[in-house]
Parts: C-alpha cells; sequence; structure tokens
C-alpha cells in the first residue's frame, strides 16, 4: 500500500466496509489519492465501484473505517458534506439538468445570490459562466442562457467539468464521462481531464472503455468482489490485457 | 487542442437565433395568441364581450381557480401535481364557518385553523410523495376522496351557513369590493373590483418571482428536470416538493373561502372536479405536465383563456353545454404546439 506520493494524499480511505442489509458490497477497501493525481477505477459490473464512488461523494453512509482529506477525518453524510469537502462528483445521467441553463446548472445548489429575498444575480452568473466556458474551450458563441438540453454530450461533460474546477474540487469523480460520445468528442472530454489535472485536480476516472483509461491516468485501480484487487497499475508496467485480466479475475468461474 | 475546436462548432449553427424566432420559442406564445385572437372573435361577434360589466364578472370568477393554478404552477414545475385541490376547496370553509357558526372562536381565527388544516392535507400529501416514493397521482387521488368524505361527513351534506359577515374586516379583506367610475349599488357604468383580484395579482407577482427569479425557483426547476442531479448538487428536493404542496392546499383553501364569502355558502360539495380544470390552465400556459419548466405569465394566460372562453362562447350564442368541447380542443391544441417546441429545444439531446 505505499505509493510514490511524496507528502500527505489527498484522500485517504482507511478500511472501508459497506453492508447493504446482508449484501457485503464494500470488504477492507483502502485507497489513497495523491494531490494532482489522476486514478482510473475498473472492474466489472458489480463489482463495487458505483458503491465506492457513492460514498465518497456522500450519497451512502458507510458502515465502517475513516475517509481522510489532507491527513483530517472527516464525515461525508450528505451531497453537501462531500461538495464543502471539495469532492465533485459527476454522474454520467445526472450531472446536469436539460432544461435549465448552463449558467443555471453550473451554480445549481451555490446559486449567487443578491438582496434579502434571495434573488439570483443571474447577470454575475452568466459573466462567470461566459468566462468558464472560454476556459474550458467550449467555443464563445454559445451563450450561457442556452438550455442544456441543446448541447451536445461532450459539451455537456465540459460544462460539469467546468463547474468541478470552478468551486475549487480538490476531488473530481467521473462518472463514465466517455460513454455515448464520439470519437472527437472523447478526446475533448480526456483532454478536460489533463487539463483538471494540469490545474492541480485529482481525478477519478470510471470508464468500461480501458482504452481511454489508460490515455488519460496516472495509476489504476482494480475492483473485483467489493474488494480493490489491485491498486498500483500504470499505463506504463501493465498493458491492457493484463488489467483485463485482473479485472475478470480467477473468480468469474465460480 | 484541435479536437475541442471540432467539439464546440458542431452545436453552433441552431444556436444563433433572431429575436423573433426566440419570442417564438417561448412557451408563453402560443397561449398569448390565441388569447388575442379569442378577445378579438368574441368582441367582433358580441361587442359587450369588452363592456367593463362583463370584464368585471368574467375577473371575478376567474381568480379563485386562478389562485390555486398559480401554486399548482409551482408545484408541476417540481414535477409533482395535486388532485386534491378541489376537495381541499370545499373542506376549509365548511371548517372555518362550522368553527365560528358554533361560537367555538371568532372568524379570523377560525380562518387561520382552516387554513392551517388545508396546509397539512398538503404536508400529508407531500410526506407520502416524498417519504415513500408513491407517486402523486395515486397519493393525491386518495387525499381527493378522504378530504371530500370528510366534508361531506361532517356537514351530513348540508351547506354552512355564511351570511353573517356584514361586520367582519376579514371577509372585508378577502372579498370586499370597490368600483372604479361607476355609481350607485351595482357600480352602473363603472368596473367593480373585487379584493380577491387584488390577491391574485399581488401573489402572481409574488410566484413569479420566486419561480423565475428566486435561488428556490431554480431549485423548483431543478427538482421537476433531474431530481438526481439537484439531490447530486445538494438541492433539498424533498423539502422542495413538500413546501409546495403545502403551499398548493393552503391556496386551495384561500381560494375556497373567498368562494364561500363572495357566494354565501360554504358548500361541503363545491370545487368538484376543479383540480382537473385548474391543471388545464396551467398546461395550457405552457408548464410541462411531467416538470422543469413552467411560467407563471403562462398560467395567467391560461386561467384567463379557460375563463373568458366560458363567459365569451355563451356571449356569442353558443350553448353553454359546449364548453368543454372547447376547452378539450384547446388543450389539444396547446400540447401540440408545446410539444413541438419541445422536441426542438432538445435538438441536441
Amino acid at each position: 500500500m505505499t505509493h510514490p506520493s511524496t507528502s500527505t494524499p489527498l484522500i485517504e480511505m482507511r478500511n472501508i466496509e459497506k453492508y447493504y442489509g446482508r449484501i457485503h458490497a464494500l470488504r477492507n477497501v483502502n485507497l489513497t489519492i495523491g494531490k494532482g493525481e489522476i486514478v482510473g477505477l475498473l472492474g466489472d459490473n458489480g463489482a463495487g465501484k458505483s458503491t465506492l464512488i457513492k460514498v465518497l461523494s456522500g450519497a451512502v453512509p458507510y458502515t465502517s473505517g475513516s475517509i481522510h482529506i489532507a491527513g483530517k477525518e472527516v464525515m461525508l453524510n450528505s451531497t453537501n458534506d462531500a461538495i464543502d469537502a471539495g469532492i465533485e462528483t459527476i454522474y454520467q445521467d445526472s450531472a446536469l439538468v436539460s432544461q435549465l441553463s448552463i449558467a443555471r446548472n453550473l451554480f445549481l445548489g451555490r446559486e449567487i445570490t443578491k438582496g434579502p429575498f434571495n434573488k439570483m444575480d443571474l447577470e454575475h452568473m452568466n459573466e462567470v459562466a461566459a468566462d468558464l466556458l472560454k476556459r474550458v474551450g467550449i467555443s464563445k458563441n454559445i451563450p450561457p442562457s442556452t438550455p442544456i438540453g441543446s448541447l451536445s454530450g461532450g459539451e455537456r461533460q465540459a460544462v460539469a467539468i467546468a463547474r468541478a474546477m470552478y468551486f475549487d474540487s480538490e476531488l473530481i469523480i467521473l462518472d463514465e464521462p466517455t460513454n455515448n460520445l464520439g470519437v472527437a468528442e472523447t478526446q475533448g472530454v480526456l483532454q478536460f481531464v489533463r487539463d483538471a489535472k494540469a490545474q492541480g485536480h485529482s481525478c477519478i476516472f470510471i470508464a468500461h472503455n480501458i482504452h481511454h483509461v489508460f490515455q488519460v491516468v496516472d495509476r489504476m485501480v482494480v475492483m473485483r468482489r467489493g474488494e480493490i484487487a489491485a491498486d498500483d497499475l500504470t499505463p506504463d508496467t501493465s498493458s491492457i490485457l493484463d488489467v483485463e485480466n485482473i479485472i475478470t479475475g480467477d473468480h468469474l468461474a465460480a | 487542442m484541435t479536437d475541442q475546436t471540432t467539439t464546440a462548432t458542431k452545436a453552433q449553427a441552431p444556436l444563433r437565433q433572431s429575436w423573433a424566432k426566440r419570442l417564438f420559442s417561448t412557451p408563453e406564445f402560443g397561449p398569448m395568441i390565441l388569447l388575442l385572437v379569442m378577445i378579438v372573435v368574441f368582441t367582433s361577434i358580441n361587442p359587450d364581450f369588452l363592456s367593463l360589466r362583463n370584464v368585471g364578472n368574467a375577473l371575478t370568477f376567474t381568480v379563485e381557480l386562478g389562485l390555486i393554478a398559480l401554486a399548482m404552477t409551482l408545484l408541476m414545475t417540481a414535477g409533482e401535481f395535486d388532485l386534491s385541490v378541489g376537495s381541499v376547496f370545499g373542506f376549509t370553509p365548511v371548517v372555518m364557518w362550522t368553527l365560528f357558526n358554533a361560537d367555538v372562536m371568532p372568524l379570523p381565527l377560525a380562518f387561520a385553523v382552516a387554513i392551517c388544516v388545508a396546509t397539512m392535507f398538503g404536508m400529508f400529501s407531500g410526506m407520502f410523495v416524498t417519504r415513500l416514493k408513491i407517486p402523486s397521482f395515486l397519493v393525491t387521488l386518495g387525499m381527493m376522496l378522504v378530504i371530500r368524505g370528510a366534508a361531506l361527513w361532517l356537514t351530513d351534506g348540508f351547506p354552512q351557513r355564511t351570511w353573517s359577515t356584514e361586520d367582519q374586516w376579514l371577509a372585508t379583506v378577502l372579498v370586499g369590493d370597490f368600483c372604479i367610475g361607476g355609481e350607485g349599488d351595482f357600480c352602473r357604468g363603472g368596473l367593480r373590483i373585487y379584493m380577491s383580484l387584488i390577491w391574485f395579482i399581488v401573489l402572481a407577482f409574488v410566484l413569479h418571482y420566486v419561480l423565475a427569479k428566486a435561488r428556490f425557483g431554480n431549485w423548483i426547476q431543478a427538482a421537476g428536470g433531474n431530481p438526481q442531479a439537484a439531490r447530486n448538487r445538494g438541492v433539498p428536493v424533498a423539502r422542495v416538493k413538500m413546501l409546495l404542496f403545502m403551499l398548493t392546499s393552503a391556496m386551495a383553501g384561500l381560494a375556497g373561502v373567498i368562494s364561500s364569502i363572495r357566494v354565501s355558502a360554504a358548500n361541503p360539495n363545491s370545487g368538484t372536479s376543479y383540480e382537473l380544470e385548474v391543471i388545464a390552465m396551467v398546461v395550457i400556459g405552457g408548464t410541462a405536465l411531467m416538470g422543469g419548466r413552467g411560467t407563471i405569465i403562462g398560467t395567467i394566460l391560461g386561467v384567463l383563456i379557460l375563463r373568458l372562453m366560458s363567459n365569451g362562447i355563451v356571449m356569442i350564442g353558443v350553448p353553454g353545454l359546449a364548453y368543454k368541447l372547447f376547452i378539450g380542443a384547446i388543450i389539444l391544441g396547446m400540447m401540440v404546439l408545446h410539444s413541438g417546441l419541445e422536441r426542438r429545444n432538445n435538438d441536441g439531446a
């Protein structure tokens, strides 16, 4: 469990156990993520990836164990706790509200308000949003008042990632960000992830497509049956086939 | 970097829209045109349609359903609806007048108690929907029958006395009337305005502000559009919905009380089938039945369209019984229009 991270890791999960009733979803999970590190989280369906993510994003409580951020133990009892602690999760289908504008989505739950009646400062929100869109490389010709519903899949991921970067999330968790995207759009999203790293954000990148994972990650963690099966694979030292073998494991026949 | 630029250029073309196009694609545009056409057609056939007297009359009846429709707009934008509003409309005044007539408490206190009871009905519905995850259709259908049954059982089916309202300030505040530019007891030649209309206008402004400008409005739209995304952003979706159920029920109660004072009767049967008329007003105005998008301005247009239609077709000599036929046709037509707009807005999806 030693990693070349020089200082205290950003996130440290210690001995996390999670039961859903009688189902043992996470078994003694120990996971560290360094600052500015992109970690690929791999595993077959039901391996425990989403449970792990939900625990980290405060969506479900864990049964036992502890989570530390920058060395300090934190309680993640709600989504807001996790966001406040700097953990931002971008779910595949439930990151954005398609009826709302880009700006309204960016600030959803964190709206900028003025006055005593919680009036949204839409002007300010639109300005910030336009600025962010430029920064993540979406064309400036898309006004921030555009509803999310009329954006392409890649642009939506960009908006979600821009949101995480704007709110200074230390850790951005991306759940299948390249699903259903075309080749060019996928490359665009992978570039957003590299940009986020360049700006000091850590990422957990979940994808079924191992090729996409190999293009961006520093390290790969494989889960199988609720356990961490490997956590020190890198694109330089392991081949895609190696990783696939670990994902499927010997247990497949059982 | 080049990849990103190709990504971005793809979606640019359909987004550049002229002003006219943008106006056309607002949900309020269709109902606005329909309302104008109705006024022109009715007035050209019977010029009395636009007389002060008729406008005053039409506005009076309009606001009672309109009050419920305003609150229902917010609730439906959040992705839920309430079928029990008609029953609450009938039940609340029964509670108020029963308490008052039995000399249990003075009228203002009875009013407060009755509105609290109405709000609690909303809270029950909200709890069933948010905690037990039962669809609001089923929950509020049940509540509709429970509340109506309670009203009938409490009163043995008889209307409650309400005619001792003369010296009650509350009655004046809620439904008192004043006359603009007319004379005599019947406000001859002038426009008679009821206080309830003032309440409607004030509440319309407040709820428009809440839905379109306030932070809470963003939460309402998100709760209806993609509740899971809203929850992931820390929006208290369950609390938002609960509050809106309570607001809708309270408004239905208020409307019922206003109506009971105006017609001098608290009939346990009143308000029957109002829920569908209210929902029709809201969807005609452009609010999505499944949530995520709502407009108070549209609802006001929807309220006017339905009420002026019922008033207008009588004035131009169409048998009043055909009213429902017209309303049905309008609902269908508007739904075609709105679904077309929806498709256009979600082109990139």
